[in-house]
């Protein structure tokens, strides 16, 4: 009986604990958007270059900054 | 899935005949522009190259930097920054944007991490489905103009919304109700386990304390389900009670506050039963149809976004000594004159200044042939000037423009649509109102009898009768047909729509861009003496390559594989194309422009819709042009018409051409040369006499008959004011999807009254044994939930028969105009 008790409570220790920590996340937009995180892992994120390197680096044709 | 064989690596449209090529990673992709050019190489510098790998969609065709960059220019102004920007507490700013071109996942990636790398920019983050991204900046060291531009090549177009439209309504609201389903279901769960420990706990005599124990822990769970999670159900029945009315929330939140209470009171008491279990399940089952049903309607978009999307925010004022200031469209007074540069949108009302020019109108009236317009002649907000600059004379601005007052139509005519009350609500607020009486008589006969046994009787009998298979039969079948619908390009963003549809008896279509493709196509060439058709259409096409007007982009498409040089091409507005094919001088265009004698054009002998090829000597070919009947527009009135649907058509356009159309597809009623409120007024005429009328279209002009309609269907690839004033999307511009979802609306009615049927059965049998006191507890949580277990079953079979319009690859679910 008294496992039972201490079960039971562990259990919604749990639960309450569930509960604390998905308001947190949906208040955080965890939930907001549901399909880019799921491309992260496929990506290679680190390989971003700033836009002012980036520049340096586009073939002189495109440099999108001649144009102006 | 990246760049495909035959068509631009960025945006998979159809490349010219010697394609730029763009350098990414080493390897040369071919391109149609410099602008899909620039923008792959420059995600390419970024090190987002992955973005190619990662999309499910060519991406949409990137607008021009430079233009953007200058109109971009315009956000630094205070006057317009301080609509624009929202400067938050800590001293950093806040922008929402619009973004145009958004059209996977694999989007909001490239943009969250290429306008992120800018430096100064804090968070970016887009919602897909809104297709709307929040930037947090430090506006110290990055202004709005180079967050656009950031945008811009990445190769995307965004416009900057009202700071007001920060205040994130939807977001709020998308968030509340998941956690109020998380706390439902979190709930419903546990609830369940305590009450199976009661149930075969009775079976083999639980002991007293820990029945005790179990039935305080119900209380525990139950308690936030309904206090919290069940807020909605409250809130809605108190304002239909406060508006005097009766809707499906008053008996549910009714029987919530009676079993809860009822079950609490037996805690209090230690006797009785509790049906904490059965409150919770019911409130969870309920709040699952409304988040689904919250979720498509979010994803139709919304009004601001729409107007946002149709209307410049920033316009070129020109001042008396000839100097032009960028200033916000909402500046703009009436009097002052604003110039529109070719290819630019019309940012207010107005009249037209200068010389003669072309105004693409397709926005407001579907009809995508250009409009002749001479000064003084009259310009709407939202058309775009085609072939040359021109000089605006504003006369109205904002609210009080042609679009905004359509807007305004379609708004008024969506509000005071009569709702038809859902067949599934109104059944169930009667059983619901009939389970209560049944619940009033057991408790007055118990306490005539016994009023010992009256309050448990009383409440096994709400139990029993537990509106759970009731309430789940009709969101069980709409639940499914909608996500069959998905699957299949349909989407619906009012789910009472699908009813409404079931039980139409009209449907008024569109005609440009609903039932005819939204461009043109050559029809018939006739050819002088002596000249191939081939050869002839091979010249024609090479000319028309040099020109965007639609006739020219028709003839182009015609033959895209001629590979004739032309030299000295020469597009002459309203007229035609001039240009050299090896030695010869050839001329295109109508009649009067191709021979050089103005008489011709009047003549009849060519008719108007011809266009003429001719070189020195005289005609070489006339080219007959026409809108091109969609492909399973047919089929889709046949079906609707066999289906028992009167099918009409309405239009702008002129009599001989709707005519035609009406003829080609067999349909007896049409009407044309008709405006909005002119077709509003012939749907309400019909509405009238009793009709209940499915209207379909793709342009502003049909905002209002859509919305106003008993069922609105819209085409993805028109006007987003449109889609917004919709009930149902149709992604894939295949009218024959309408024919199947209306067979498919049928059959989830037919299965919705099945389901209640049963329902009502059930009730009917067990409710009179529980009102005796003959079922105990566990064996009618048994009945209840073989009896929702089957409700839902029988909601599975919907969609298993093969739709009508033959399953298509996906395409975008949204237009970029």
């Amino acid at each position: 009986m008294s496992i039972l008790v201490f079960l039971i409570g562990l259990s919604i220790v749990v639960l309450i604990g569930a509960g604390v920590v998905l308001f947190w996340a949906v208040d955080h937009g965890q939930f907001d958007d549901m399909e880019t995180p799921g491309l992260l892992p496929l990506a290679d994120a680190d390989a971003v270059v700033p836009p002012d390197q980036a520049r340096a680096a586009t073939p002189a044709h495109a440099a999108p900054d001649e144009a102006r | 899935m990246s760049g495909n064989g035959d068509g631009c690596w960025h945006c998979g449209e159809a490349l010219p005949r010697d394609p730029p090529l763009a350098h990414v990673a080493g390897e040369a992709h071919p391109v149609c522009c410099p602008g899909c050019r620039a923008a792959a190489e420059w995600i390419a510098a970024l090190g987002l190259a992955d973005y190619y790998r990662l999309r499910e969609h060519a991406a949409a065709r990137p607008p021009d930097v430079d233009e953007t960059a200058r109109a971009a220019q315009a956000f630094s102004r205070p006057e317009l920054a301080r609509h624009l920007v929202h400067d938050r507490p800590d001293g950093s700013a806040e922008t929402l944007v619009v973004v145009e071109g958004l059209r996977c996942a694999a989007c909001s990636w490239l943009i969250e991490h290429g306008v992120g790398a800018l430096p100064g920019v804090g968070q970016v983050a887009v919602n897909g489905s809104a297709r709307r991204a929040r930037i947090t900046f430090d506006p110290a060291r990055v202004a709005l103009p180079a967050i656009v531009d950031a945008f811009a090549r990445l190769g995307y177009r965004a416009l900057p919304l009202d700071a007001a439209a920060l205040d994130d309504a939807r977001g709020r609201e998308a968030r509340t109700a998941m956690k109020r389903l998380a706390v439902a279901g979190f709930g419903a769960m546990q609830a369940m386990m305590y009450a199976s420990a009661l149930y075969f706990g009775a079976l083999d005599d639980l002991d007293p304390v820990a029945r005790e124990l179990f039935r305080w822990l119900g209380f525990a769970v139950a308690t936030p389900v309904v206090v919290y999670a069940g807020v909605p159900f409250f809130a809605g029945a108190w304002r239909l009670l406060r508006a005097r009315r009766l809707g499906m929330d008053v008996p549910v939140a009714l029987a919530i506050i009676l079993i809860y209470a009822g079950s609490v009171v037996e805690v209090l008491r230690g006797t009785g039963e509790v049906y904490f279990e059965s409150v919770s399940m019911f409130v969870f089952f309920l709040l699952i149809g409304r988040y689904l049903e919250m979720r498509a309607r979010h994803r139709a978009g919304d009004l601001t976004d729409a107007l946002a999307r149709s209307v410049p925010q920033v316009a070129l004022r020109l001042a008396a000594d000839g100097s032009t200031t960028r200033v916000g469209a909402f500046e703009l007074a009436p009097g002052d004159r604003v110039l529109v540069s070719a290819g630019m949108l019309v940012p207010a009302d107005g009249v037209l200044e200068s010389a003669a020019c072309r105004v693409d109108e397709s926005l407001l009236t579907g009809e995508s042939t250009p409009v002749g317009k001479r000064t003084g002649d009259a310009l709407c907000a939202g058309s775009s000037v085609v072939d040359a600059a021109a000089v605006v004379r504003v006369e109205r601005t904002g609210a009080d423009t042609v679009i905004s007052s359509i807007v305004a139509l379609a708004a008024r005519a969506a509000s005071e649509r009569p709702r038809i009350a859902q067949a599934g609500e109104r059944a169930a607020a009667r059983f619901v109102a009939r389970v209560l009486t049944l619940a009033a008589l057991t408790a007055l006969g118990w306490l005539v009898i016994d009023p010992s046994h009256a309050f448990t009787a009383t409440v096994a009998v709400l139990v029993v009768s537990c509106p759970c298979a009731f309430a789940l039969a009709a969101p069980a079948a709409v639940t499914r047909a909608l996500s069959v619908l998905a699957a299949r390009g349909v989407l619906v963003v009012r789910p009472d729509a699908l009813e409404a549809l079931a039980g139409a008896t009209h449907v008024m279509f569109d005609k440009t861009g609903t039932l005819t493709e939204p461009w043109l196509e050559v029809d018939r060439v006739e050819t002088g003496a002596g000249i191939a058709r081939d050869e002839a259409l091979a010249l024609a096409a090479a000319l028309a390559r040099t020109s965007t007007h639609p006739v020219a982009r028709a003839i182009a498409t015609a033959l895209p594989a001629t590979t004739l040089a032309v030299l000295d091409a020469t597009s002459e507005a309203g007229a035609g194309i001039t240009g050299r094919v090896g030695e010869r001088e050839l001329r295109l265009g109508h009649a009067g422009f191709a021979l050089r004698d103005p008489a011709a054009r009047d003549a009849t002998t060519y008719g108007d819709d011809a266009v003429v090829l001719a070189d020195a000597r005289g005609v070489v070919a006339v080219l007959h042009v026409r809108e091109r009947i969609r492909e399973g527009a047919r089929a889709a009135v046949t079906s609707l018409r066999s289906a028992g649907l009167e099918v009409m058509l309405v239009s702008g356009d002129t009599t001989t051409k709707v005519a035609a159309l009406a003829g080609a597809l067999g349909i007896e009623a049409w009407r044309a040369r008709v405006d909005p409120a002119g077709k509003l007024a012939w749907l309400d005429a019909l509405r009238g006499e009793g009709a209940r009328v499915v209207a379909v279209g793709d342009g502003i002009n049909d905002a209002p008959i859509l919305a106003g309609a008993d069922v609105g269907v819209a085409m993805a690839s028109g006007a987003a004011i449109a889609q917004t004033a919709s009930d149902i999307v149709l992604a894939r511009d295949d009218p024959r999807a309408l024919a199947s979802t209306h067979a498919l609306a049928k059959r989830t009615l037919a299965t919705l009254l099945v389901n209640q049927r049963w329902a009502l059965v059930y009730n009917l049998t067990a409710v009179p044994l529980a009102a005796l006191g003959f079922v105990p507890p566990w064996l009618a949580a048994l009945g209840m939930s073989a009896s929702s277990l089957v409700v839902v079953l029988n909601a599975l079979r919907l969609g298993r028969e093969p739709p009508i319009a033959p399953p298509v690859v996906p395409v975008p679910a949204q237009a970029t105009p």
